[in-house]
């Protein structure tokens, strides 16, 4: 297919700028090789492409949170196949231009919090200092180890009308973006190799080595193995994705402000062993957020008193606290003087033409012609602050401008401009949509080292005049193309021995936190399949007993759906007054220990339960368990139990959810490894599993049944412990009590018995770290060793004694109740000895000047 | 006027604390006209770090962290403190102070001289004094006429909060809005405090807020109680060319040998005596005692004895 061929239908109402075709509709020649490759492939082959990029995206779980998002937490990711292009050429000047405002802002935040010399002089007027936000006065003449104050820049370029590339925003507080172009490189990649063929693209491996080296050498004292963390606010942020890919792939541990903790103005990370000294911090929390003793009190994604350790030159933050004073359209205006007085030099890189109200001449000319103009305030205290004037009606403009008129120096006018736009591959073929550039420089000694490309964000709609992923949209890959060289790509690989930090290897440096996720994910994954082969196994009975002729319902049905409750906890369920109406309509009963997630003990809240922790942890885990648990996920959702009340189709679900909670168990125990933390897990897993091998027994065995009842609720118990094969191996014999006792209560080296599980969390938890003595001295491992020698000295013969009142086994149940009572006891000494988060952090209460 | 001030603060946890940290605001500030002759800081259990520190605003705090476990914490600060009023500028006879018009001052502030640029962020917002009200603005605008002198007109604001605020110790908390303050107009010197400086800013006026003490009297005849007093607040003005100048709304006077000036700030946010972050559960019990009593200088005639036995 001829290459105009794609741009058929283009342009239906050119007006703007385009990256590709020229006004005259000729090809801007650096998109010459890309769309030649284009045409080769043909537009159905990169339809197919797309679906493939999408899909990939999908199945690596590359998401970006959108807050208050009623599709819930994670949206997917989403990346045009059609990249953005600049030509090496003009890149360079870009370069030039990045390097020289990421020192001049650097410059503008030594002076801000030293000595005050662009106010002093009159440079910049005050009050875009002194009422922004960001501007913490805690930070004031703090001397940081590190050679620069500003350590990461980013600019949002876009490309203006003379054809040059504009700053549009400086992101100066925790710049994000950078794990999601690594991915879209190599999604890109992956998915459509063709599109790169004869093109020369510059790969950002320098630049993320230089970057890994900004991180060790900002550390305190030049210590050689410095202990290097990124600092998350937690699953729920929006690009929380990017914090665990960045942790993953860049070999630091992911951490929250509850697992740092400051003793003697040092942070410490809580670990399994005690505390180890953290050196460096990667910040992705906001500057305000970080020490809730001096500054937003009420925070909890901090911790209190890093200030101070900061002050202390006892650890280093990038970029350090209060950097986010920059992220600040008043600066604007004044950029060019700023430039001009530090470096006698001018801008290089355009700008938006920008008023600051805070100028009386300014703010008269803005109110004037308000409709021409995008108004924002000078911090982000909301995004969604943002007027677009042209498109407000004549209250909305008022109500602006009675705002503006309040507090003039809160707001800054800009230029309504119209940005190039750049081909984005649509289900209708190629549309031209506005896009943004976002570019990354770190410090590198004197200077500063830019990543070649960044990421390209696409508006979500043609006419979008908002490039934001909050507000949906897509994403490119960022090329910068040489066609000088005649060298070949080549699959760069982007990894390098991570031998100069410290990576907290090893059980004991283990997160508590981590630890703590793990024991729980082990925890609410042997909850849910527990009570998924139970419930399957109920059903599968009511099926076979033909269930809906309700009077010759046999009794041991009646047994085991109360037993449902019990195992659930769900109360009344099929117990209590109106037990009656629950067997008349026992579907109801089930479904609601199914898929009542409000219900505490339901298999819907354990999947829950999981998926938070497993968001928590995902850092830890691998591409293949990534899929597993979305289609887990995906498959739990979309089951809609209001229309499946037939008993097949939910034995369907279990099984396959069954069949996927297996997978994803067994990928667990190969993706970890048992130092990373696997052993907590497995102690949370044996856990659950012993208890709920106890309250099945407990609902099952405890009362005498008649003898064919006994025979079903035995076979039904068996079954549900997927132990029937096993028990016909074993014993060859007509199923009793007795030999199913030994079996699934007393066995010593059958998996699925509770003697074994219990011995299996004694061995574990001996092999945990302790602090101060020996670990066969501690709570824990008396706990559970009482527990094993407990039901070591057991007798089968003994313990299936029925009472004097020939009902009940009362020593058996005894005994159950003992053994429960115990691992509590163990599990609440594990949480409160590694777990270190019980403490709740607190304001010291204020006293009143009266 | 030479003064001994005890001000303590014990908090009691009725479950173990497990570690600490915090910031002590309680030592007086020095400057002409009040001389901070002896202080200690003395704090129970013993910290485990402790050092002092100066703020964005000059004042000293002190920084400390307890990392054992703990039940109770008991923070001292024992002052002596020489009050000269008449060794600051003469609010009463200088001219300047008097007939600065609040026209005049708006005009030099447009200058951004390097005094008035010194001062401008305590025209701006701050923690607890942002969107001020346009009921306070006019309830400011009643005294502070831009023709009039910014002294006198600031003057008697401070008598009108006294005459239409009725002091309220039950009513507002750290957390009160200052609009449901005027609303109510009910408090206590916080927020009559806070009340001035946000009428004051709400005109372009630069003021701050000053934490203290303000010593009492018993009632005639009758031997002062220990610790009845309290740590107090009221605020300044800036008059362009002359200085700040202190106005208690509380107690309707200009504060003169009788207050104390510990630290100031943009509003509390900026200067609370005693603030933290602790680990732990349970509930916990503040209790607060000041006592200002005149003292004699043991310290400075120790101090000329031993110069004169020296000689």
């Amino acid at each position: 297919m001829p290459v105009k061929n794609l741009f058929e239908k283009y342009f239906n109402d050119f007006e703007d700028y385009d990256e590709v075709l020229k006004s005259d509709m000729t090809i801007n020649p650096s998109w010459e090789k890309l769309l030649n490759n284009f045409s080769t492939i043909g537009i159905e082959e990169l339809s197919e492409k797309q679906k493939q990029i999408d899909w990939l995206l999908a199945e690596n779980g590359v998401t970006y949170n959108v807050y208050n998002d009623p599709k819930g937490l994670n949206r997917p990711w989403s990346l045009n196949i059609i990249p953005f292009i600049i030509e090496q050429q003009e890149w360079k000047s870009i370069e030039k231009g990045l390097k020289q405002r990421a020192e001049l802002l650097n410059l503008i935040l030594n002076d801000i919090y030293g000595k005050r010399e662009l106010i002093k002089n009159k440079i910049i007027p005050p009050e875009i200092i002194y009422s922004h936000r960001g501007f913490l006065r805690n930070c004031d003449q703090i001397k940081y180890n590190t050679t620069k104050n500003l350590l990461i820049h980013s600019a949002d370029l876009a490309r203006g009308p003379d054809g040059r590339m504009w700053v549009v925003n400086d992101r100066t507080e925790a710049p994000s973006g950078l794990g999601y172009s690594l991915e879209n490189r190599f999604s890109a990649r992956r998915s459509a190799p063709e599109l790169f063929k004869d093109i020369h693209i510059e790969q950002p491996f320098s630049f993320f080595k230089d970057f890994h080296q900004l991180l060790i050498d900002a550390a305190p004292n030049n210590k050689e193995n410095p202990t290097i963390v990124i600092l998350t606010p937690g699953p729920h942020n929006e690009t929380y994705f990017e914090h665990a890919y960045l942790s993953s792939y860049l070999g630091y541990p992911l951490v929250k402000g509850n697992d740092l903790v400051i003793r003697s103005n040092k942070v410490y990370i809580k670990t399994l062993k005690g505390l180890i000294q953290v050196d460096v911090i990667l910040r992705r929390v906001d500057g305000a957020y970080t020490d809730p003793l001096e500054l937003k009190g009420d925070s909890y994604l901090g911790v209190a008193g890093l200030l101070n350790a900061v002050r202390k030159k006892n650890v280093s933050i990038l970029n350090p606290i209060g950097s986010g004073v920059l992220e600040n359209p008043g600066l604007i205006p004044f950029m060019n003087s700023i430039c001009k007085y530090f470096l006698k030099e001018d801008l290089i890189l355009p700008q938006i033409a920008s008023w600051w109200c805070g100028q009386e001449k300014e703010r008269n000319f803005v109110l004037e012609n308000l409709t021409k103009f995008v108004v924002k305030p000078i911090d982000r205290t909301n995004r969604e602050h943002i007027y677009f004037c042209e498109l407000l009606n004549e209250d909305e403009l008022e109500s602006l401008k009675k705002q503006i008129l309040e507090k003039p120096y809160h707001f800054v006018a800009q230029e309504n401009i119209s940005f190039s736009t750049a081909p984005n591959f649509t289900s209708k073929g190629l549309e031209p949509r506005k896009v943004v550039c976002r570019t990354f420089a770190v410090a590198k000694n004197e200077t500063y080292s830019i990543m070649p490309g960044g990421l390209v964000r696409v508006a979500a709609e043609r006419e979008e005049l908002r490039v934001s992923n909050q507000r949906g949209g897509t994403s490119k890959d960022f090329w910068i193309t040489n066609s000088t060289t005649k060298e070949q790509p080549h699959n760069q690989r982007y990894h390098w021995h991570n031998s100069s930090a410290n990576t907290l290897a090893g059980i004991e440096n283990l997160p508590s936190n981590t630890a703590e996720n793990l024991f729980w994910s082990g925890r609410y994954l042997a909850r849910t399949l527990v009570t998924a082969r139970y419930i399957r196994m109920v059903l599968n009975q009511m099926a076979d007993s033909d269930f809906s002729k309700q009077d010759s319902n046999p009794e041991s049905l009646h047994i085991l759906f109360q037993s449902i409750t019990h195992l659930t906890s769900i109360f009344p369920g099929f117990t209590g007054k109106n037990k009656e109406a629950a067997f008349k309509d026992p579907l109801k009963e089930i479904a609601k220990a199914l898929f009542d997630k409000n219900e505490f003990g339901s298999l819907a809240n354990g999947i829950q339960s999981f998926s938070n922790s497993y968001f928590s942890l995902r850092n830890l885990w691998s591409k293949d368990m990534w899929r597993v648990f979305d289609s887990i996920t995906k498959q739990w959702i979309s089951f809609k139990p209001e229309k499946h009340q037939n008993i097949k189709s939910i034995i369907q679900l279990l099984d396959s959810i069954i069949t996927k909670l297996i997978a994803f168990m067994g990928l667990i125990e190969e993706s970890i490894l048992v130092e990373q933390g696997l052993l907590l897990y497995f102690i949370g897993l044996q856990m659950e599993q012993a208890t709920m091998n106890i309250d099945k027994s407990r609902a099952l065995l405890v009362v005498k049944n008649e003898e064919q009842t006994e025979y079903e609720i035995l076979e039904s118990l068996l079954d549900s412990n997927e132990s029937l094969n096993i028990y016909r191996y074993s014993f060859k014999s007509y199923l009793n009590i007795e030999n199913v006792i030994n079996l699934i209560l007393l066995d010593k080296s059958y998996s699925r018995s509770l003697k074994y599980q219990l011995n299996r969390i004694r061995k574990d938890i001996s092999k945990l770290p302790d602090k101060n003595q020996n670990i066969e001295l501690t709570t824990s491992y008396l706990a559970i060793k009482e527990a094993c020698d407990l039901i070591e000295n057991v007798n089968s013969k003994n313990i299936s004694k029925i009472d004097n009142n020939k009902f009940t086994r009362i020593a058996l149940d005894e005994l159950l109740a003992k053994l429960s009572t115990l691992i509590h006891k163990t599990s609440l000494s594990v949480t409160n000895t590694y777990f270190n988060h019980s403490d709740q952090q607190r304001q010291l209460v204020h006293q009143k000047n009266v | 006027m030479l003064y001994s001030i005890i001000h303590t603060t014990s908090y009691d946890y009725d479950e173990a604390i497990t570690y600490c940290h915090n910031i002590a605001i309680l030592k007086p500030r020095d400057f002409l006209g009040q001389q901070l002759i002896d202080y200690s800081l003395e704090i129970q259990p013993f910290p485990t770090y402790l050092e002092e520190d100066i703020d964005f605003f000059n004042n000293t705090i002190s920084r400390f962290s307890i990392e054992q476990s703990h039940n109770k914490l008991v923070v001292t600060a024992t002052s002596l403190v020489e009050r000269n009023f008449d060794l600051q500028p003469n609010i009463f006879t200088s001219e300047i102070c008097k007939k600065t018009t609040i026209k005049d001052a708006l005009n030099e502030f447009k200058k951004g001289t390097e005094e008035t640029l010194s001062v401008y962020e305590f025209t701006l917002d701050s923690q607890f004094i942002k969107s001020i009200s346009s009921e306070i603005k006019e309830y400011a605008e009643i005294s502070l006429q831009p023709e009039r002198s910014i002294f006198e007109a600031t003057n008697e604001l401070m008598e009108r909060i006294f005459k239409d605020f009725t002091f309220d110790s039950h009513f507002s908390t750290i957390a009160t809005p200052l609009e449901e303050v005027m609303k109510a107009k009910k408090g206590v010197c916080q927020d009559f405090a806070q009340i001035g400086i946000a009428c004051l800013r709400s005109v372009g006026l630069p003021a701050r807020y000053v934490s203290g003490y303000i010593e009492t009297l018993p009632p005639p005849g009758k031997e002062k109680l220990v610790g009845t007093d309290a740590s107090h607040a009221w605020f300044s003005v800036y008059i362009p060319k002359f200085g700040w100048v202190d106005f208690d709304p509380t107690n309707n006077q200009i504060p003169k040998n009788q207050h104390i000036t510990v630290s100031y700030g943009r509003d509390y946010y900026d200067v609370p005596p005693l603030k933290g972050v602790l680990y732990g559960s349970g509930n916990s019990k503040m209790k607060v005692s000041v006592d200002i009593r005149p003292a004699k200088n043991t310290k400075q005639q120790q101090h000329q004895q031993q110069q004169q036995q020296q000689q």
